[in-house]
């Protein structure tokens, strides 16, 4: 029985010595040792080998369209050529009121159309996989295919379950209680130059320690425009992990509520290091205050340039939502950022009205890896005669072009909420505007 | 409906194949989106349509969605309205809007029957038959919008001067005492006897089994 109680505590050393020197130390430092390359490409060519066997036996050379296609082929028509179209095909000429029963067909239509397919609610979803990627998660419609591919799916998940979770858990924590511990250390000393450059050092370990906890691979395009002190760096968001990409390539000062618990002993000790931006819950619902502190920051020039998440919730990651105008009337020198994941081999979109925080990072550390590509964008400024609206807007379409994303107009917060009322009397006014205009010119007749 | 699992060849996708004319993979999808509506519940609500923002903008959206929880849509004879309606339901009423396939002249009769009959329920609210004056006016006072550009006795003359062509469409030359009632489903269907609505009432669904019947 001992000598079981000794073993075990020999191979947990052994273990920990292990995880310190490959993958802690390299973090550290900033350099690899190509473990994570290797098993990044044993993936892929298993992803590949997958998805051929699959088509082999499915016999299905159409894969299922992607989510762009769609299930529907709308009309490309305007309300008004449409009715025409109706109208015109009534055998008798209207007398009256120009008011016809067909009109109706067009609206049930549309009707009927957005029920089955629209543009906002499928964002709030994970992305639809064209091809499984051996996933207990993403197994939607496909069945048994062959013996070869149900053991590599079984050994996937021993691989993933019993040797890469523990390991990833053991490297968050590590990468968590050594930003506790580093920023506070680093707090305790006196203002020098040296201070900054230690707490710069210490964030970015631990960031590059936690980005090694979800074997992640990012690639950073464009680096030329990365985002500098005194200014404010805005990003579409998926995920929490999206702060861990970030930050992976330099440091930011974050901006958020205070919470209670783990997260609020981060937030503490974080701030003992270096300046980030914290409000109480009250606070948050006074815009000016909001904005004042924010101005703050950004005019300090020593100061870390500011990440936000104009979008002000988790979206799918296949577009970009409404940005809200808030970070952009402040001024300042904005630096966008556009960050995709691929969904093959790891889904980040946290859905949060299905999984909470804890569930999330569980999912997360049982997926294959995670890919991404950051791009930084070129700085953007707000122009002559344009007002915040526009701004965010102009910025928010930069993004969605560089990542690849679809730009959509609507509010990230219809997650939670329902539409307004207002929407209806938009097409209720075009509408009317042809009944009774038309109606107008016939009575002048 | 129980857990349905998603691969073809099951049983409760072969009998609304059957019911209904979809494909599977049109099922498939179809089911999907009822469980996106319905938060992964059995049931869907009038308050699960509520949060699609597309349909948000559109005019008649209360009548569109009534029509989901109306009996007399689900091919089974009954009538009233229900509360919460489930996956077979759901699709019941989808496949109104199905195109028609390249058959013979007798089904094409009675699929146009069959979405005239639709609409003619989404305007019958009180389920009496008959589309009387009032309904008319409703649906009009829907579609137009409350603005003060449109003052309220418009919608009301518009309503009145359809109706009144409606009226001698189908029963010819009127007394001037006589009341019309309100539209029948018969005149209903000579109303629109010219319009092809198989044709122009139909949401084109992709990845058919059989081939797509284009305009």
């Amino acid at each position: 029985m001992e000598d079981f109680w000794v073993f075990a505590l020999w191979a947990l050393k052994t273990w920990l010595c292990l995880l310190i020197g490959l993958i802690m130390v390299p973090a550290m430092f900033g350099f690899s040792l190509g473990i994570s390359e290797a098993y990044m490409n044993i993936l892929v060519k298993t992803l590949e080998w997958a998805t051929l066997n699959i088509q082999k036996v499915t016999d299905e050379r159409t894969l299922k369209p992607s989510a762009s296609n769609g299930l529907i082929q709308r009309e490309d028509g305007s309300m008004e050529k449409e009715l025409e179209e109706l109208r015109s095909s009534r055998p008798k000429p209207l007398v009256g009121g120009d008011f016809a029963l067909s009109d109706c067909f067009y609206f049930t239509r549309k009707g009927i159309e957005s029920i089955v397919e629209d543009e906002v609610t499928q964002r709030f979803t994970s992305e639809e996989l064209v091809s499984w990627n051996l996933l207990t998660r993403t197994n939607n419609d496909f069945q048994y295919i062959s013996l070869k591919l149900t053991l590599v799916y079984g050994i996937g998940i021993f691989v993933r379950y019993c040797i890469l979770a523990p390991l990833r858990i053991t490297l968050a924590f590590i990468g968590l209680s050594w930003l506790v511990i580093g920023t506070s250390a680093v707090g305790l000393l006196p203002n020098w130059r040296m201070k900054f450059w230690l707490s710069e050092w210490v964030h970015v370990m631990c960031y590059r320690i936690c980005a090694r906890g979800l074997s992640a691979t990012i690639r950073y395009h464009d680096r030329e425009n990365k985002p500098q002190k005194g200014g404010i760096c805005v990003a579409n968001h998926t995920s929490p992990i999206d702060i861990v990409i970030l930050c992976n390539d330099g440091c930011y000062a974050m901006v958020g509520q205070v919470h209670g618990g783990l997260i609020g002993v981060l937030q503490r000790a974080m701030v003992r290091s270096c300046p980030h931006v914290w409000f109480e819950r009250a606070e948050m619902k006074d815009r000016h205050l909001v904005t004042k502190r924010l101005t703050d920051h950004v005019n300090d020039k020593e100061k870390l340039p500011i990440l936000i998440f104009p979008e002000g919730t988790c979206v799918n990651n296949t577009s970009v939502m409404m940005f809200k105008k808030g970070s952009f009337e402040i001024g300042a020198t904005i630096y966008p950022v556009a960050i995709k994941y691929d969904p093959n081999v790891g889904d980040a979109f946290w859905n949060s009205s299905k999984h909470s925080m804890v569930n999330y990072l569980l999912r997360m550390m049982t997926s294959w890896a995670l890919v991404c590509n950051v791009w930084y964008l070129p700085v953007m400024h707000q122009q002559e005669g344009e007002d915040a609206v526009q701004f965010a807007n102009r910025v928010k379409s930069a993004i969605a072009r560089r990542g690849g994303l679809v730009d959509l107009q609507w509010d990230g917060g219809l997650k939670r909420s329902q539409p307004k009322v207002w929407f209806k009397e938009e097409q209720q006014k075009q509408y009317s505007s042809m009944v009774v205009g038309d109606d107008s010119s016939s009575h002048s007749d | 409906m129980g857990a349905l699992q998603s691969s073809p060849g099951q049983p409760e996708y072969v009998d609304l194949k059957e019911k209904t004319g979809f494909s599977f993979s049109q099922i498939r999808v179809l089911h999907k989106r009822f469980k996106l509506l319905s938060h992964n519940g059995e049931t869907l609500k009038r308050d699960h349509f509520n949060s699609i923002p597309d349909l948000a903008c559109n005019p008649i959206r209360s009548q569109i969605i009534e029509a989901f929880f109306d009996r007399r849509n689900f091919r089974q004879n009954g009538e009233g309205p229900v509360d919460e309606i489930h996956f077979e339901e759901f699709l019941m009423v989808m496949s109104h809007f199905k195109a028609p396939s390249p058959r013979m002249i007798e089904e094409r009769e009675s699929v146009r029957r069959e979405k005239l009959r639709f609409i003619f329920n989404m305007h019958d609210t009180d389920n009496d038959g008959t589309i009387t004056l009032e309904e008319y006016r409703h649906v009009i006072d829907e579609l137009l919008s409350l603005s003060e550009a449109l003052e309220k006795d418009t919608a009301k003359s518009i309503a009145d001067a359809a109706m009144l062509e409606v009226a001698s469409t189908s029963m010819g030359h009127m007394e001037p005492d006589e009341f019309y009632e309100g539209i029948t489903f018969e005149h209903f269907l000579k109303l629109l006897k010219g319009f092809e609505i198989e044709l122009k009432m139909n949401v084109h669904f992709s990845m058919m089994d059989t081939p797509t019947f284009c305009k």
